[in-house]
């Protein structure tokens, strides 16, 4: 019993998930010959990428009690007006490039935070509407027009296969580098600032904070903020990674965010949740998606469905498994307790 | 609108438990919000360390030194105990430095003689070891004045001793501790001195040799017998329709027995918190009792669901109009027929909204709803109007038992002599009514006997002259053990 004296929810959660992903490595191995190789490795980590820096920025709003149902719209614009941008200025530094893809999202997630912290309307709702207003932007921007890998500067078409390390065949692509110091970063912020640590409370419960003193509205908007910006940086890396980009690009990766946050153990109530946890949602979703895909050949309706049973699995799990916390928490405590 | 509280002057000294005692409505909670900058007051000055202070918030009031801890703790579920603590710390910089906190909280706690994990989330804890983390986190916030409103009532007895250590033991340390409390053994336990409220206003203020119990007592319910009091008379009461015994729900009351009969109206009165109307809500089967016996006419009967208490004959109004009472975007005739809508089903199952209207028409003119229309929404209907429709709606389920909470909550004076008379009216014709209420003189008016509750505890029933407005208080607060 000791060894999970000091755990609380959320590590026990990052717990069972590095389990799961081992187990569904074995099970896999087992069936699929050849399973694990570098390049199952090499393209479940470029999946990875985009949508762990995504789920974090996602965490940052579920925690505080809300969600961001917009994200996939701002990827898919920021992705479309880079790389529009780009294919004009092929001459643009890089950096700019990036900026300017953090900088767009910013300000879609400042007007969803705006709506959300300052006007009192609920997030869900919203979101739905920023989504599809989004996403009207984007074709309205495109002329529902490509964006062509053909247009794009060199640099940026050689990003995603630029290797920081390689082992072998085994590729650390920078991308995926790029991804890991997000993840790193969150964390940091999340468990060992007072900023981080307000967000769990505000989420945890509102009514208190504000009696703390805590600028409830502004810490919300600031969770949009950066989920608009890691949203925005996510679009720039889906440009990098794909190069041709319609007005569908990043439809369907809301669902899939809000789907690694909450198998990552975030609760979808706010509160509890950490950016390591978003993470290996993110790594879990992916991982069983391309092996099931190998595995079975199964369609792309298959997988929105998995992604369902995963998010209902979870959820459920969620619940039974604190409430199991807490009532060892209490007995824990009532043995303590000195007896008269 | 009534006025919350009225030229109320409180003193407090540093290094005194000062306990505030009062009915239900005394007005204590606005003193406490008020003193804590939730509200503001309209006139008045207030003073700390002899300095003039406004407060526009309550984090002015926090950074002053005032704090509260409530009955119902306000923590952080999800964070841990010693996150609890020190959350509104301002001064500890932008890294969150885990070990040191862990440390700083283990000290505080200790000093107070709390065991608790500081690394345990503050879910899993105990009422108590909430209250404890609160007043752990108002020490560490330098607290000099520590408000502590109604922190025992969910206590067990070792944990109000505990709290009770910790309170001494800021005493000692030169803070000002305000101590609400119904518990009136507690008060004269820990204070020094206590200060009556009454109807808003302040009755006295002394130490606490100075006050006997009866005393105490007298001048918390101490207003002038009104009216309603002359016209209450004795009346012969019919058979029994209801009868109760050993009623019980966990965690909510215990041991209620009872009887109601023919034409009888039976006071329920006591404290907040003292489970009343977890009672009416176990009769009307919306929480039903875990153990005991109900009788309906002799038969036994088990209540578990408000569709069996409605069939059985029992109607409950709620006190609590806007969340269970109403239907408010509804009309006035929607409202009114909605329990007993089966009845107006015509053909294919299709509300006869003529029958429905006729029957609105007429519960309009018996008791004097005042609209333009029933088809006007009811939520922009005055309160008495409201409740008025809330007893249209029971009384056309035409109920052998009729138990009503509270039913004059937040009505004017007009129509609440309106509801009086017309509960007289209703017990004249011979149903039995159960009437929960905190308005003492209210109680009185309109009861033949009086069951008084306590912290989910039958403290006796008190029959025509036995019942004045001292003794139900006695029993509310824990005076007496049984009356004859």
């Amino acid at each position: 019993m000791n060894a999970i004296q000091g755990l609380r929810p959320e590590k026990l959660r990052e717990l069972v998930l590095l389990i799961l992903i081992a187990l569904v490595l074995i099970v896999f191995s087992s069936v699929i010959e050849n399973y694990l190789n570098a390049r199952l490795f090499n393209r479940v980590s470029a999946s990875v990428a985009l949508m762990a820096v995504l789920a974090i920025g996602q965490t940052m709003v579920v925690l505080t009690r809300n969600i961001d149902l917009s994200v996939g719209s701002i990827v898919g614009f920021t992705a479309y007006f880079v790389g529009h941008q780009l294919s004009q200025y092929g001459d643009m530094h890089p950096m700019l490039a990036i900026f300017l893809a953090v900088g767009v999202g910013t300000l879609m997630g400042g007007i969803n935070g705006i709506l959300v912290a300052y006007c009192r309307i609920p997030s869900i709702i919203v979101t739905l509407g920023t989504m599809a207003l989004y996403r009207t932007l984007l074709v309205e921007y495109s002329d529902a027009k490509t964006v062509l890998t053909v247009n794009l500067p060199r640099w940026l078409l050689d990003l995603p296969s630029l290797n920081l390390i390689s082992f072998d065949r085994l590729h650390l692509r920078v991308l995926v580098v790029g991804m890991i110091v997000v993840v790193i970063l969150f964390q940091i912020v999340l468990k060992y600032t007072s900023f981080g640590r307000k967000l769990y409370a505000i989420g945890s419960n509102p009514e208190a904070a504000k009696m703390a003193g805590f600028a409830n509205q502004r810490m919300v908007l600031t969770a949009f903020l950066l989920c608009g910006a890691l949203a925005g940086l996510t679009g720039f890396m889906f440009l990098a990674r794909f190069g041709n980009i319609t007005v569908v690009a990043g439809i369907g990766f809301e669902l899939k965010s809000v789907a690694a946050v909450v198998v990552g153990g975030v609760n979808i109530f706010g509160g509890s949740g950490s950016a390591f946890g978003a993470f290996l949602g993110a790594v879990l979703i992916d991982l069983l998606e391309n092996s099931l895909i190998r595995w079975l050949q199964i369609s792309e309706f298959w997988r929105d469905a998995l992604l369902g049973l995963l998010i209902l699995i979870s959820v459920a799990t969620d619940s039974v498994i604190m409430k199991r916390f807490q009532l060892y928490w209490a007995r824990k405590q009532a043995r303590s307790s000195p007896e008269t | 609108m009534t006025q919350a509280l009225k030229e109320m002057s409180l003193e407090l000294f540093s290094g005194e438990i000062h306990a505030l005692v009062g009915e239900n409505g005394a007005g204590k909670s606005t003193l406490i919000k008020i003193l804590t900058g939730i509200h503001k007051p309209d006139d008045g000055e207030m003073m700390f360390s002899g300095n003039g202070v406004q407060m526009n918030s309550s984090q002015e009031a926090q950074a002053l030194g005032i704090a509260a801890i409530y009955q119902e703790p306000m923590v952080f579920p999800d964070l841990d105990v010693a996150e609890n603590i020190f959350i509104s710390h301002r001064k500890r910089g932008i890294w969150v430095q885990w070990e040191k906190m862990y440390d700083d909280a283990h000290k505080i706690l200790s000093d107070l003689g709390m065991i608790l994990d500081v690394r345990a989330p503050a879910s899993g804890l105990t009422l108590a070891s909430q209250q404890a983390v609160e007043i752990a986190k108002a020490i560490s916030l330098n607290v000099k004045v520590l408000i502590m409103d109604e922190p025992t009532a969910s206590l067990s007895n070792h944990e109000v001793e505990q709290l009770f250590k910790v309170a001494r033991k800021l005493k000692q340390e030169n803070v000002a501790v305000l101590f609400i409390s119904h518990r009136l053994d507690e008060v004269f336990e820990i204070a020094d001195r206590i200060t009556v409220l009454r109807d808003g206003e302040h009755i006295s203020t002394r130490s606490v040799e100075e006050f006997s119990r009866e005393q105490l007592i007298r001048e918390m319910v101490g207003r002038e017998v009104d009216q309603f009091y002359a016209t209450r008379q004795k009346k012969k009461l019919g058979k029994r329709v209801l009868s109760v015994k050993k009623l019980s729900k966990e965690a909510a009351f215990t041991g209620i027995e009872f009887d109601l009969h023919q034409g009888e109206v039976l006071g329920f009165a006591g404290l907040v918190g003292s489970r009343r109307t977890d009672v009416g809500l176990a009769l009307f089967g919306i929480h039903p009792n875990d153990s005991g016996v109900i009788e309906l006419d002799g038969q036994k009967v088990s209540i578990r669901s408000p569709k069996a208490a409605q069939n059985l004959g029992i109607a409950y109004m709620t006190e609590d109009r806007r969340k269970l009472g109403l239907a408010m975007p509804l009309s006035i005739t929607s409202n009114i027929t909605l329990p007993s809508l089966k009845r107006y089903l015509g053909r294919f199952g299709l509300v006869r909204t003529e029958s429905e209207k006729s029957t609105a028409e007429e519960f309009k003119n018996r008791l004097h709803i005042k609209t333009p229309n029933l088809a006007h929404e009811v939520g922009k209907l005055s309160g008495g109007n409201q409740q008025k429709v809330m007893f249209s709606k029971w009384l056309n389920t035409q109920p052998k038992v009729f138990i009503l909470d509270e039913p004059t909550r937040g009505i004017d004076v007009g129509a609440k002599a309106e509801v009086h008379n017309m509960i007289r009216e209703l017990a004249d014709q011979g149903m039995a009514i159960l009437c929960i209420s905190s308005d003492l003189p209210e109680v009185l008016a309109m009861s033949d006997r009086v069951l008084v509750m306590r912290e989910g505890r039958q403290m006796g029933i008190l029959d025509g002259p036995q019942a004045t407005q001292e003794s139900i208080m006695s029993l509310a607060m824990g005076e007496l053990q049984e009356s004859a």
